[in-house]
């Protein structure tokens, strides 16, 4: 049995907690609180990935006074910090334990921090500093570029899971399904449905390829939200998913972070 | 190449740049008739979207242009062109699409003689570049064919 998260509950520490329980075989997200803590099962190293922070915050928009725990990785937990910072949850009414991820996990997701800031299951393994399929795309030519992501567009079915699945889209209205902007009857949609959405994910992707995953046409979201995040650390000095530091397109800026070359 | 007449859009805000466009014109100074202006209350108004839409529907080039730095009417929303079209830049490049089509430019009010070199100048540059690729998600050829 999970002894800190039996205790976390028990002490009235949190009211509920995310983690994880088998079911048909599978590790599934489950909300444990202090009538089925006899459910509760010891903590296992598993691939298994699940929107856990979209769970949590639907669940905190429908008790705003509860507090809750929650079991996230490395990634979960920058996706955590940022809607701290966009005030989507308060850091007061969320209590973490943390996990690492394993290193064939690290190397499929190329992730720049595996693990959470405090660990209390797991051991860390070594972070992937460069992604490989970001840098072939970056020196291809571009309009060789253009081709490939046209080819892989072009299989889009619009179904909104990348958005759907997406721990820092939580927004209640979408820029994608405006109507003026992305006409709507459009099947594949065009270049601008994926710009979009890479527009919005600039100062917020934390890099937990759920986007990729989830899509049915397989399309490699993830690489271009990685190239997202290389531009906002490249011109703003900005990571998403930090403790600190704010999106620099989360307010009209100072001098200092305007960037440098011809205005 | 050389019939081609680019589309240009240009995003001027009301308070200089739409001010020095209508200078350039009250002071006679000659540029091309490739751009169609839209007036905006300030650059900072100016949403990635809005440029996205314009290539989607087809313009082969767009700029942006606000008051300098400082400038701005509303403080710093000059401050948030700035930022979004470095980013907007880099967006368009990693897919494929040649930034160049998108100019960023700082007109006052008094600059009638910049807003109408800054337009022969992009006009220029955007016929050179040709028609600007479409945005519909069909490639040319299958991959790997
Ligand atoms: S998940 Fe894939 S198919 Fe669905 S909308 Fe997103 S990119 Fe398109
Ligand atoms: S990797 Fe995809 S799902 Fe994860 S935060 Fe970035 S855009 Fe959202
Ligand atoms: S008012 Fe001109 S850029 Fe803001």
């Amino acid at each position: 049995m999970n002894i800190k998260i039996k205790q976390l509950l028990e002490d009235g520490r949190v009211d509920g907690f995310w983690a994880y329980k088998t079911t048909h075989g599978f590790p599934f997200p489950w909300l444990f609180t202090r009538e089925n803590l006899d459910e509760l099962e010891p903590w296992q190293c598993t691939k298994a990935r699940y929107p856990i922070l979209k769970l949590l915050l639907a669940e905190a928009r429908n008790h705003p006074d509860k507090t809750y725990g929650v079991l996230l990785r490395g990634c979960e937990e920058r996706g955590l910090h940022e809607l701290f910072k966009w005030n989507q949850l308060q850091p007061e009414k969320v209590v973490v334990l943390g996990q690492a991820c394993s290193q064939g996990l690290a190397i499929e997701c190329e992730c720049s921090k595996p693990f959470p800031e405090e660990i209390h299951y797991g051991t860390p393994v070594d972070p992937v500093v460069e992604s490989r399929k970001v840098k072939e795309l970056e020196s291809m030519e571009p309009e060789a570029r253009q081709q490939w992501w046209l080819s892989h567009f072009n299989r889009c079915i619009r179904c909104h899971g990348c958005r759907d699945i997406c721990p820092v889209c939580f927004c209640t209205e979408c820029s994608l399904e405006h109507n003026a902007l992305i006409p709507g009857e459009k099947l594949p949609p065009d270049t601008s449905f994926h710009l979009v959405r890479a527009i919005h994910m600039g100062g917020r992707c934390i890099d937990c390829g759920l986007c990729e995953e989830v899509c049915p046409a397989g399309i490699p979201l993830r690489s271009l939200y990685k190239e997202v995040n290389l531009l906002v650390e490249d011109i703003f000095g900005y990571k998403p998913g930090a403790a600190d530091g704010k999106s620099p397109f989360s307010f009209l800026g100072e001098e200092m972070l305007l960037p440098s070359g011809p205005r | 190449m050389k019939d081609f007449e680019p589309r240009i859009i240009a995003f001027l805000c009301n308070w200089c740049s739409y001010a020095g466009a209508d200078l350039a014109g009250v002071s006679r100074f000659q540029y091309p008739p490739n751009i169609r202006v839209i007036r905006v209350m300030c650059s900072g108004s100016v949403s990635p979207h809005h440029v996205l839409h314009a290539f989607q529907r087809g313009a082969d080039g767009v700029l942006v242009a606000g008051c300098h730095i400082g400038d701005c009417h509303y403080l710093k929303g000059n401050y948030m062109t700035v930022k979004r079209v470095k980013f907007l830049e880099g967006l368009l490049q990693f897919a494929g699409y040649d930034s160049a089509r998108l100019r960023l430019e700082w007109i006052s009010a008094a600059e009638g003689i910049k807003f109408a070199e800054v337009v022969r100048d992009f006009t220029e540059k955007i016929k050179q570049l040709g028609p600007a690729p479409s945005f519909e998600a069909v490639p040319e050829r299958a991959l790997g064919a």
